[in-house]
Formats: structure tokens, sequence, C-alpha cells
């Protein structure tokens, strides 16, 4: 094979080959710095492009070479012909013209070579991502061993019904030892980078307020079973927040909104997005669109729905978009309350932590007692360059309200 | 259904809309007697009679200034550029009066004309007489622009062309004049800004316009049969409004954007869709997007050199099958 003269940038024609690591007769393998070029834009390594033994250096140290000239002549491994081939091709130097497109198209470039299965196209990294899927499991059968798209369709479909972040992901944390370096699967990667991006940009400020779930707890327990055997899925708090906040959020619109340079933008449609945790192996958020327009048995209905393709991975991309406002929901391990990071760009996100019976003073004229109510915290994660604390609390105390207060028998019935 | 020419669809275009609308008036060089240099016109003289059909003296500036000022006192005119090159004669007039007049007046000034052109390369017509300039006409606020491929697109969006409140500029590509197809009979209108699907393959998504949609229909016809390679083909016939729905949503489903244009490289108006795709369609592609053009080049007047300059069938196929797996 020719070793030639790479097109080190687009304007530049020539360049100077500065040291040769290897003579004639030595071996080289694939990768393995051969030379160094310098031009007058940079300086830099050119690696071999193939394994082979040196079979001839044409251009010496020192000289100047135009791009697309023979540098070196390398044998590969049974290229007889090349090892038959007399100097003859190029005599030395410059008059080797970089004309045709062939010659060019050989060029090791001055980076080096990517293996083409692990260069992803943006529908193959989002498709990864998205399935928790890691790319060296998938045969490309694209150009040099690509993969394509349709590889991770195939993929995904062979995978059959198997929920797809699930058991060989979840399976996976088990042989997990101390002292191992786990790698980032595509989603890891992305809540690591959206997380810490955010963390560093946007003051947080953690706002707690506690709401009285009771006349929630009410309507759950009259409608809950029938729900539960018409609907086939249990109705769950977060329907009730998730309409409690699009409430409040039709009147703090600027909790509703994305910063943008020095200002805010305050959106007109409130879609409220809902972490849904994959088991421990990564997180994602389906955004449920145009809330205050839903009823709450639809919001139910879409929250389950959504919340189950997202841990099947069966999302649609344009379901994780367009989100406003999003409500995180910690609660199933007792904890008490999650200072949530915001979910860019948005300027808060909610975290409601468990929702649990405690005993709280209750005033009344007869005077004050003691009742056991169920008390959920409401964790609100802002930006302070949007909002102030007084503004937050007031929002706050606008989803402290609804809760406690709205007509939610009447609601589950509409 | 009749089948009529390309040139034929013309005529009868504008002969269904000044039968229907009195206002509707004809102007150009040589569209009346002679019934225009490509006969894309014949018999409206005789039909509309000398008041609506008239021939212009050989400038364009005149032209278009009459049409202007006809579409600013209450006509609807039709004006024929002969050559679309000429555009850069008047182009004042279109750049700068007929597509800002509506908007600088608040709307007080309506600019109900349309501009009839002929287009681009094929015929041997040299560097000044085949350019494709619609993305000229396709960077100007304030104008629309249509290119149709063939014969009933031809009479309906000069029929809604007319219709419309708005400048339109209809880029009529002159080596399709021969052209035959179907042609609704009676009353036909077509809708401004909607791209059609003409085909669906699961591959790429091949966007073209005017010319270059026969030439791609051809391809894709090459690239499923001999190599496998399944293509979608989209007709754009609008580029203002620019019909991005479609688009996008058939690039989406192929995760492949091959735009096949006559316009020269630089800016050609494949460079806008690309940068749509591009910004609303990324994380959908499954590979680079793919501009097939004309090179930027002034248009060689020999046979086999204009062959060889705008995008071919073969090239087509060639430039897929190299760069698609």
């Amino acid at each position: 094979m020719n070793i030639i003269m790479p097109q080190l940038g687009e304007t530049v024609a020539e360049g100077v080959v500065t040291k040769w690591y290897k003579k004639v007769g030595d071996a080289v393998k694939a990768d393995e710095t051969l030379f160094d070029v310098e031009t007058d834009k940079v300086s830099t390594e050119i690696p071999s492009p193939v394994a082979g033994i040196v079979a001839e250096i044409v251009v010496a140290e020192g000289v100047t070479a135009k791009v697309g000239a023979t540098l070196a002549i390398i044998r590969e491994a049974g290229d007889a012909k090349a090892a038959a081939k007399p100097a003859a091709a190029a005599p030395a130097v410059a008059s080797v013209a970089p004309a045709a497109a062939p010659v060019l198209s050989q060029a090791p470039s001055g980076r080096p070579r990517v293996n083409a299965a692990d260069r992803l196209s943006p529908v193959v990294r989002r498709l990864v991502a998205e399935h928790s899927l890691n790319p060296s499991d998938i045969t490309g059968t694209g150009r040099d061993g690509r993969i394509t798209r349709e590889d991770v369709k195939e993929f995904i479909a062979r995978r059959g019904s198997r929920p797809a972040s699930a058991p060989a992901a979840v399976a996976a944390p088990a042989p997990v030892q101390a002292g191992q370096t786990v790698a980032f699967n595509g989603i890891r990667k992305r809540v690591a980078e959206n997380t810490a991006k955010s963390w560093q940009t946007a003051p947080h400020v953690l706002q707690v307020a506690e709401a009285d779930f009771l006349r929630v707890d009410q309507a759950r327990k009259l409608h809950g079973a029938v729900w539960k055997a018409r609907e086939g899925f249990s109705l769950t708090y977060l329907p009730f927040i998730v309409r409690a906040v699009s409430i409040a959020l039709g009147k703090f619109p600027k909790l509703n909104a994305s910063l943008q340079g020095d200002g805010l933008v305050l959106h007109r449609r409130i879609n409220i997005g809902i972490a849904v945790d994959l088991n421990f192996d990564g997180l994602v958020v389906p955004v449920l669109k145009d809330v205050p327009a839903k009823s709450l048995p639809q919001i139910a209905r879409e929250i389950n729905d959504l919340a189950q393709r997202a841990r099947a991975g069966k999302l649609r991309p344009d379901e994780m978009t367009e989100g406003t406002y999003t409500i995180t929901n910690n609660g199933a391990f007792g904890t008490v309350i999650t200072a949530p990071i915001i979910n860019q760009p948005q300027v808060a996100i909610l975290s409601a932590d468990g929702i649990r019976k405690k005993p709280v003073v209750v005033e009344s004229d007869g005077g004050d007692s003691i009742a056991i109510r169920p008390v959920g915290v409401l964790a609100q994660s802002f930006d302070h360059r949007a909002v102030d604390g007084s503004y937050s609390a007031a929002f706050l105390a606008e989803v402290k309200n609804a809760i406690e207060t709205r007509n939610w028998e009447q609601a589950l019935e509409s | 259904m009749a089948e009529l020419t390309y040139r034929d669809a013309v005529a009868a275009g504008i002969a269904q809309e000044m039968a229907r609308d009195e206002r509707v008036v004809f102007l150009g060089e040589d569209i009346a007697a002679a019934g225009g240099v490509f006969k894309a016109t014949v018999g409206l003289l005789d039909k509309f009679g000398p008041k609506r059909v008239r021939d212009t003296p050989i400038s364009e500036q005149a032209i278009l200034g009459a049409a202007m000022g006809a579409a600013m006192t209450g006509l609807r005119p039709i004006a024929e550029i002969m050559f679309s090159d000429f555009l850069a004669v008047c182009w004042d007039i279109v750049a700068n009066e007929i597509a800002k007049s509506r908007y600088m007046t608040n709307g007080q000034v309506q600019m109900p004309l349309v501009i009839r052109t002929a287009n681009g390369a094929g015929s041997r017509f040299g560097a000044q007489h085949s350019q494709s300039v619609e993305n000229w006409a396709m960077m100007i606020p304030g104008i629309k622009v249509v290119a149709p491929a063939f014969p009933a697109d031809v009479k309906g969006l000069i029929a809604a062309a007319v219709r419309d409140d708005d400048p339109v500029l209809i880029f009529e590509q002159k080596s399709l004049y021969p052209m035959k197809g179907e042609v609704p009979d009676g009353e036909y209108v077509d809708e401004l800004g909607k791209a059609r699907v003409l085909r669906r393959g699961k591959d790429c998504t091949i966007v073209a316009l005017a010319l270059m949609v026969h030439r791609a229909l051809a391809a894709a016809e090459i690239l499923e049969k001999e190599h496998g390679i399944s293509c979608t083909v989209v007709d754009v016939r609008s580029l203002v409004p620019l019909d991005t729905a479609t688009i996008l949503a058939e690039v989406a489903l192929t995760g492949r954007l091959v735009t096949v244009e006559e316009n020269p490289r630089l800016c050609g108006w494949g460079a806008e869709i690309a940068s749509i795709i591009a910004d609303e369609c990324f994380w959908e592609l499954d590979g680079p997007i793919i501009r097939i053009t004309t090179p930027h080049i002034p248009l060689p007047s020999a046979d086999q050199l204009e062959d060889n300059t705008i995008p071919s069938v073969e090239r087509i196929v060639r430039e897929i099958r190299e760069k698609i797996d």
C-alpha cells in the first residue's frame, strides 16, 4: 500500500515529513505511529493505516511533499505484488499532483481511524439511549460494520417482549463487585451530563411545604376499588398532585417557564414531566402534555400508560419533549425529603416524597385536637435566577391549597 | 381527466382563471400573437382579446412595473418573464417593490400578481438562459414561490397563485414543456405550500423539485430494482411557503435525507431544507444529509457538458448507492 501525504486541512496543499519512526524493512502495526508531518497549520503524528513491512521510503525526512504524494510503500502481509513492485511509482517528491479524488480518499486522516461500528448516527444514539442498549451487543450491517437504525430496531424486535431496560439490565447490578468499574449506559450518561450541567448553572433553592392529603385519601378510598377493577391499575396520589400542580402553575406562570438569555420564556402550554426510574438503571422523563385540558381520570390513565411504556422502553421521542415543569416521586422507600435537581431548561421541579400518617394538630372552634392525617411533603427546587423564594412559596401554598380543598371525588367522576 | 402537455396546462390554467375573473390580465414578451416562445400560451389572445392578453416591448422592468401597478389598482395580472435568468434585469421591482409593498402599507395595498417564468437547464440555451433561480426568489421575504413538476400541478398552482392576494412566482421548468400528463377537467385549483409524497420507501427520502422530481423518480425505480435501496420521493412543489411538516415527517420515517437540486450548490434550496432537518430532525437521522446539485459553475451549452452538469438519473443512483448503506 502506498502511504501518501494526508490532507491536513482544507487549504493545506503540502507538508514536510519531519520524522520517520520506521526504517525500510521494519515491521509496522496498523495505527502505529509511522511518521511526523508538519504543515503551516499543524504538526502531527500520522499512524500507519495498515500492518506490514516498510518496503520503501520515498520522501526522506525534511523534504516537502504535496498532499496526495506517495511518501512510502508498505508491504502488507500476503501482498506479493507490492513486494515485487520496484521503486517505480513516484520518483521522490512534489510532482505527484493531488489531483484525483481516488488518491485522496486513500489518505489516512490526521486523526486515528475510527472503527465504523463505534461511530453511531444520531438516531442510533437516541435509540440506544432510550432502550438502554449496549451498542457492542448489536451487529452492524451497514458499511464497514456501521450500526444502522434498522439494526437497532431489529435488535429490539428480536429481544421481543422483554422490557427494554428490565431483566438483563437489572440482573446486572447483582454481579457488580466492589473494585469494579461499571461503564455508564446511554441513559446514565445523559442523566449524568444533564444533572451536572443543571447543578452547575442553576442556583438551586429548596423549599418544602407539607400538605394534608385527607380529601385525596377519601376520594381514593371511595373510588379505589371500582377504579382498580375498571382500569386495571391502582389509583395513586400522583395524578392528584399533577392536577394540583397544574392548577398552581396556571396562576404562577414564572414557574412554567424556561430561562433564555436575560429573560424568562413563559410557556403557554402546561406540560408536566414525570420522572420514571428504570429499575435503578437510569431515569427518563415522559411528559404529560396540556394538563389543564385533561380530566383527572385522563391524567391518571395517561401517567400510568407513560410510566409503563417508559419502563418497557417504548416511549416515542415526542413523548419526552416539550416539558415545562417536572415532578419526581421517591416516596416508595419512605424518604422524608428529596432535594431534586431541576430538569433544564425548566426552572423548577417538585419532589413528592411519601405520604404518611402523622399526628396533626387540628384547630377548631371547640379547641385544638390531635388527629391522624395522611401528610405529604412537597419539596420544590427552583432556579433562583428565575424567581425568588416568596414566589415559589406562594406557588407551593397554592398546590397545598388545591390538594387540601378541591372536591376530588367530583373530579374523579368527570 | 384529459392528457395535456405541461405547456398546454399553462394555457389551460391561465384560461380557466381569465374566464372566471375578468380582473385577470396577462402580459409579457411574445405571449399574445406568437403564443409564447415556448408555445405555452397559444390561443389566449383569440379567446380573451388584445385588451386582456398583451404583448409588451422587450423590457422586463416595463412588464413587471405595469403588472405591479395593475395589481395595486385592482386587477389580478399574470406577467411572464420569458427566461427566469432575466429576473435579474427587473429584480428591484420583484425584491423591493412587489415583495414589500403589502407589508410596508400595512395591508392597504394588495399585490395579487403572478409572475410566470421559464426556468432551468436541459435545453441547450447556455449560461444566461438555463439557470435555475428559484432559490433567488426563495430568499426574498414577501413573495411565494412554486415550481410544478407535472401538468396537473401547473394548472392547479397557476389557479391557486392567481387567487392568492400575495405575489407568487411560478417557475416552470422549460425542459418539461413537452411532457404529458393527466390534468383534471373543469375548474381545478391546487393549494400553495403543499409538498407531495410520490413514492414511499424505507432507506432514504429524496426531496426534489421540478425536473429533478422526474429524475429522482427514475433513480428511485433503478435503486429499488437493481440495488435493493428503497426510496421515498417527495415533490417539494412550493418553496415558499415550504411544507416542512411533510418533509420532516418523511425524513423521520427513513432516517436519511437526499436533496436533488438543479440549483448551483451554494445556497441552493436544498441547503435550507438540510438546515431545517439538521435543526428539527437531528435525532432521527441515520447518516449524513446528501445534497445532489449542479456544481457552482455557469452552465455550459454544449450537449454533453450540460448533461454532465445538472444532476442526471445515473448520478443520483450513483451518489445514493455510494453514500447509503
